[in-house]
């Protein structure tokens, strides 16, 4: 589903350019759960943001879904993005100005999708909002927004799901509901899920998980990954 | 779905008050300018109704021969209204006397504007008629009763026939202006004119044809017959070319009004701006979130293109009701003192007021807008990353150029627009400095313990450029209102001392010299102030260098439209004197006062003259030129040893000529004078003048007040949209700053939760804001000298001075006005708890 062949990331600052990821290669398969983790500044939210094709790579090749991004434009990853990812981010990324049905309906809408509003009530239900969805997101907490923040990242149905930091903003009751509803959905939809994360616990709950250190990736063994979590 | 989810996106974020600002921006464009320009017309047409009233028509024809029968066939062909009038000097012989008069024939449609007034005795208020004389009536002047000593209902005899005195002529529209050279005015038929026979070969007639209708028809009609002129026969009059001192407030107000509304136009541009600034920052985040979930830029760019049409719409049709409930209030209000008609409605305003919505909204909202379709999708992930748009170029040239147009469109004056535009750009530059000055020198005082004066340092040090852009539309905004408050000073305070409670009123000429000291003292007795007493002899002016005048230079005596030049014809008024008079200022050579035989460097029998410079000019007279006058027999030399500037628009005696006293010792001159007589002591007039039977009045009273009821509309008119442009000012300040009242939240929420007390981030706001305005205000007022400069020489001819009060004031007030907004914005803030603080901003 998403192959990562000798990929760098190279920015240039004031003071020269830096190199922020080091090549690397990895494959996720169809329906696969990967967590990457490491500590801040390793480079986590970069990897993310190239594999979703936010940002591109400086050398080396991503395929996403058969896809090869680097040699898209911003308007063709755009489009596959819509056809094919979904997001969960920190700060939920909410629209403020829209309502939490019309922000479930966004995705819907951009895709071209029948009946957007009916597809949004239906993933509003599944996550238990149905009764908060003519709220506006300043009007929700942290968790009910992470949960329209999901609603809408499965509205479309999407191959592969992004998250970054999903539970990050939340207290510790909110988070394992927020994740509780993500595997969840993910499970039912069959969904390739990477996400980046600090939580062990949660990356715990990922078949795989990647480390990131210093703009190198790693797999981490189950054995090992069971003794961080502990 | 481009416009559904913009329809949305404008719904919600109209419902919650989103759009608040950049919605006022634009309807306090659309607002100030329709209010603005549709004040200004319907005053304008007020003011031109009036003036026409000074050439009795919209547009006049005059002539040395008779008009064309053709052109005024053309003219009612083509629906205008047509009169004629016929006037020449003529005798008029009644009880054994004879007096030399001013002989108008008017026909029956005459005056298309304005009104002939009459009244009931000699030197009465006179009131509107709306008839003309019948054939065998005659109208006098109220002078001719007095100096021909006959009543009403006697005859007199001009040429061949016969007239019966009927009423007493006290005013016509277009009588003109002079004081001096007019003789006293008869008013006949145009029909009667025939039998009279004073017009024949030799007499030196002017034939006036009146049009009245509507602005095209005027100029088709002009156009049509302007090929067929003769350059030295007729002269078209249209009421733009007034020279009166109505005429020049007239057209100094339309030039204020004109200033006015390109301010309030440039205002706008500054709100909108601002607020399109604003707007594009907030949409940071969608845009991100729009891009991350799939959508294409061009489906952003319908969005919000669909966004900014909803709100410029919105804006438009707001700003239009209120900018006309606005104009329609201050009208009523006005009503009393300005006579300006609620019943005309004029398009162009309405069509400058939308091209100004629309073209605000999309050339000021452009840039912000292109920055945001650049906002990087990463942004979601990289909460600081900003557009990729880099250059700030761009957005400065478009803004400008986006002003600069509509500013020459409005106006259509480039001259005005360019010296706006160059203070404007002058302004810009100085503040860039400053501002970088500013930051150098905070970074000097931001040191050491953190107090509300160092955090306001410290923001202002760090938000630089942004700071800069603030600085920069503070001191527009200021600058701005400056100058519409200076120039409404400088023009006002110049109208007034134009005309000055006490201004004299009457005039009185062939004062004889056994009678100047009676007459002062009779004066003083009655208790009526009266100026001093200047002696005339009219002089023939021959030659100029020895070479003989010809008659053209003398035609303009006949010119009765343009009285101030009256004089400068063949006969001449020549007054002498060693003091320089009243609002004469000498521009070349040296005034005469230390002249005599001894010391002359002039010829043998030679003495000094000022001319007026104006004169001097038209004729060809230059400075050390040896002018001849023919006095009675004798011939005066006299050489020009200076040129003084005259102020026409006082209301007392002024000569082109002023010469050396002992160039006329050997003369016996009569004496000119003015006086001041209130109009409740009207009725001692007869009582006033009855020992001085020889002595010729002029009553200028009605045209004095005619003036000045003009001038007071004016005035109030001016006043109006001083106050319309304060507010309009207002209202921008108070955009701008809760602009950056909203960049700032983000720090003052963490400072807040950091325990920050209240005291302390107010306090500092207020600092920083004060720093803001008051440098904002200074560089106002610098800017404010050099455009104020620029407009008052270049397009108001005024007198220009440096306005040093301006240097303390501006920048005072722009502290305290910007401080207090400061300090209200963030109380306001403030007043929230931290988390809902922290939520609204994070």
């Amino acid at each position: 589903m998403i192959q990562v062949t000798n990929i760098t990331k190279i920015v240039t600052t004031g003071n020269g350019s830096l190199q922020i990821l080091q090549p690397i290669s990895f494959t996720v398969t169809e329906g696969q759960s990967v967590a990457i983790v490491g500590a801040s500044g390793s480079g986590k939210s970069t990897l993310l943001g190239l594999l979703a094709g936010l940002d591109t790579v400086t050398e080396g090749s991503i395929k996403l879904d058969g896809a090869s991004l680097e040699t898209m434009d911003e308007e063709a990853r755009a489009q596959i993005r819509g056809q094919k990812v979904g997001f969960i981010f920190q700060a939920f990324m909410l629209v403020p100005s829209l309502t939490a049905l019309e922000n479930v309906m966004l995705p819907a809408e951009i895709n071209g999708s029948n009946n957007p509003k009916a597809l949004a009530k239906d993933a509003l239900e599944k996550v238990g909002l149905a009764h908060r969805a003519s709220h506006y997101p300043n009007q929700l907490s942290g968790g009910e927004q992470q949960r329209v923040a999901i609603a809408r990242a499965f509205i479309t149905q999407p191959k592969i799901l992004f998250a970054d930091e999903p539970t990050g903003n939340l207290d510790a009751d909110n988070s394992l509901k927020v994740e509780q509803l993500l595997f969840d959905l993910n499970q039912q939809a069959g969904t390739t899920l990477v996400l980046v994360t600090h939580d062990n616990e949660l990356a715990q709950r990922c078949e795989r998980q990647l480390i990131m250190s210093a703009g190198q990736l790693s797999e981490i063994s189950a054995q090992a990954a069971t003794e961080r979590a502990s | 779905m481009g416009f559904s989810l913009a329809w949305r996106l404008f719904k919600h974020e109209a419902r919650r008050g989103e759009l608040s600002i950049i919605l006022s921006a634009i309807i306090l464009s659309v607002a100030a300018v329709l209010s603005l320009s549709l004040f200004s017309e319907r005053l304008q047409g007020a003011l031109n109704e009036r003036s026409a009233e000074f050439i009795a028509a919209d547009r006049q024809l005059s002539s040395r021969k008779p008009i064309e029968i053709e052109w005024l066939e053309q003219a009612k062909n083509q629906n205008l209204d047509v009169a004629e009038q016929v006037s020449t000097r003529s005798m008029v012989f009644a009880n054994e006397q004879l007096q030399l008069v001013d002989l108008r024939a008017v026909s029956q449609t005459y005056p298309l504007k304005g009104s002939i007034k009459l009244s009931a005795e000699p030197f009465a208020i006179g009131e509107s008629i709306v008839e003309v004389p019948s054939m065998h009536e005659a109208w006098l002047d109220s002078r001719l009763f007095q100096v021909l000593n006959i009543n009403i209902g006697d005859e007199i005899e001009i040429g061949d026939a016969v007239f019966t005195a009927t009423r007493v002529l006290s005013e016509i529209p277009d009588a003109g202006f002079s004081v001096f050279n007019t003789d006293p005015m008869v008013l006949i038929n145009l029909d009667a004119l025939a039998k009279t026979n004073v017009t024949g070969p030799g007499s030196r007639v002017n034939y006036k044809a009146y049009f009245v209708g509507t602005d095209d028809a005027l100029d088709t009609f002009y156009s049509n017959i302007k090929s067929e002129f003769q350059r030295e026969y007729h002269r078209w009059l249209s009421v733009d070319d007034d020279e009166s001192p109505i005429g020049e407030s007239v057209a100094r107000a339309e030039q204020f009004f004109l200033l006015a509304s390109l301010l309030a136009i440039v205002l706008a541009c500054v709100a909108i701006g601002v607020a399109a600034q604003r707007y594009a920052q907030r949409h940071f985040d969608p845009v991100a979130i729009m891009k991350t979930l799939g959508a294409s830029t061009s489906t952003i760019r319908k969005v919000y293109l669909y966004q900014i049409i909803f709100i410029a719409l919105l804006g438009i049709v707001l700003g239009t009701v209120i900018g006309f409930l606005v104009q329609q209030v201050v009208v009523s209000a006005l009503a009393g003192t300005v006579d300006v008609s609620l019943q005309v409605w004029y398009w162009r305003p309405l069509i400058i007021a939308i091209f100004t919505g629309s073209i605000c909204a999309l050339l000021f909202c452009l840039y912000p807008l292109l920055g945001l379709f650049a906002i990087p999708p990463l942004r979601v992930l990289r909460r600081d990353m900003a557009s990729t748009l880099k250059t700030r170029g761009g957005q400065y040239a478009t803004s400008g150029l986006a002003i600069f147009g509509l500013m020459y469109a409005y106006s259509q004056n480039f001259k005005v627009s360019a010296i706006m535009f160059i203070s404007g750009l002058i302004l810009v530059v100085l503040l860039l400095g400053a501002t970088y000055g500013l930051i150098a020198l905070g970074r000097v005082l931001g040191q050491g313990r953190m107090s509300a004066a160092q955090l306001a340092w410290a923001r202002i040090k760090r938000r630089a450029l942004d700071n800069s852009v603030q600085l920069i539309s503070f001191a527009l905004t200021l600058m701005l209102l400056l100058i519409v408050l200076v120039m409404r000073n400088d023009i006002v305070k110049q109208w007034q001392e134009q005309l000055p409670e006490g201004t004299a009123n009457y005039f009185m000429i062939n004062v004889t010299d056994a009678q100047k000291d009676d007459l002062a003292q009779h004066f003083a007795q009655n208790a009526v102030l009266s100026d001093d007493l200047y002696p005339v002899t009219r002089g023939r002016f021959a030659k100029i260098n020895d070479i003989v005048l010809r008659s053209e230079v003398t035609k303009e005596n006949e010119d009765s439209t343009n009285e101030r030049r009256a004089g400068m014809g063949r006969e001449a008024n020549l007054t002498w004197g060693t003091e320089l008079q009243q609002a004469n200022e000498i521009v070349a050579g040296e005034w005469h006062d230390a002249w005599s035989h001894e010391n002359s460097e002039l010829g043998e029998g030679i003495y000094p003259v000022s001319v007026e410079v104006e004169a001097a000019k038209r004729m060809g007279i230059a400075m050390g030129d040896v002018l001849s006058f023919n006095i009675g027999s004798e011939i005066v030399n006299v050489q020009v040893t200076s040129l003084r500037q005259v102020n026409w628009q006082t209301m007392q005696p002024n000569f082109f000529f002023v010469l050396h006293p002992d160039a006329m010792a050997r003369f016996t001159p009569t004496y000119i004078t003015s006086f001041f007589l209130p109009e409740e002591r009207k009725p001692e007039l007869a009582q006033l003048l009855r020992p001085f039977p020889n002595v010729t009045l002029f009553d200028v009273d009605a045209r004095i007040n005619q003036i000045r009821s003009i001038i007071d509309q004016v005035s109030a008119a001016v006043e109006f949209i001083l106050v319309l442009v304060l507010v309009a000012g207002a209202l921008v300040l108070i955009a701008q700053v809760q602009a950056s009242m909203d960049e700032r939240q983000r720090e003052l929420a963490i400072l807040r939760t950091l325990g920050a007390q209240g005291g302390l981030i107010r306090r500092s706001v207020i600092y920083e804001f004060l720093i803001i305005g008051s440098v904002a205000g200074f560089m106002a007022a610098l800017a404010n000298e050099v455009s104020l400069y620029l407009l008052q020489s270049q397009v108001f001819q005024m007198t220009t001075s440096i306005h040093f009060e301006y240097w303390i004031v501006a920048p005072l007030t722009g502290a305290i006005v910007v401080g207090l907004l400061g300090a209200v914005s963030c109380r306001a803030l403030l007043q929230l708890n931290t988390s809902t603080l922290l939520r609204k901003v994070l």
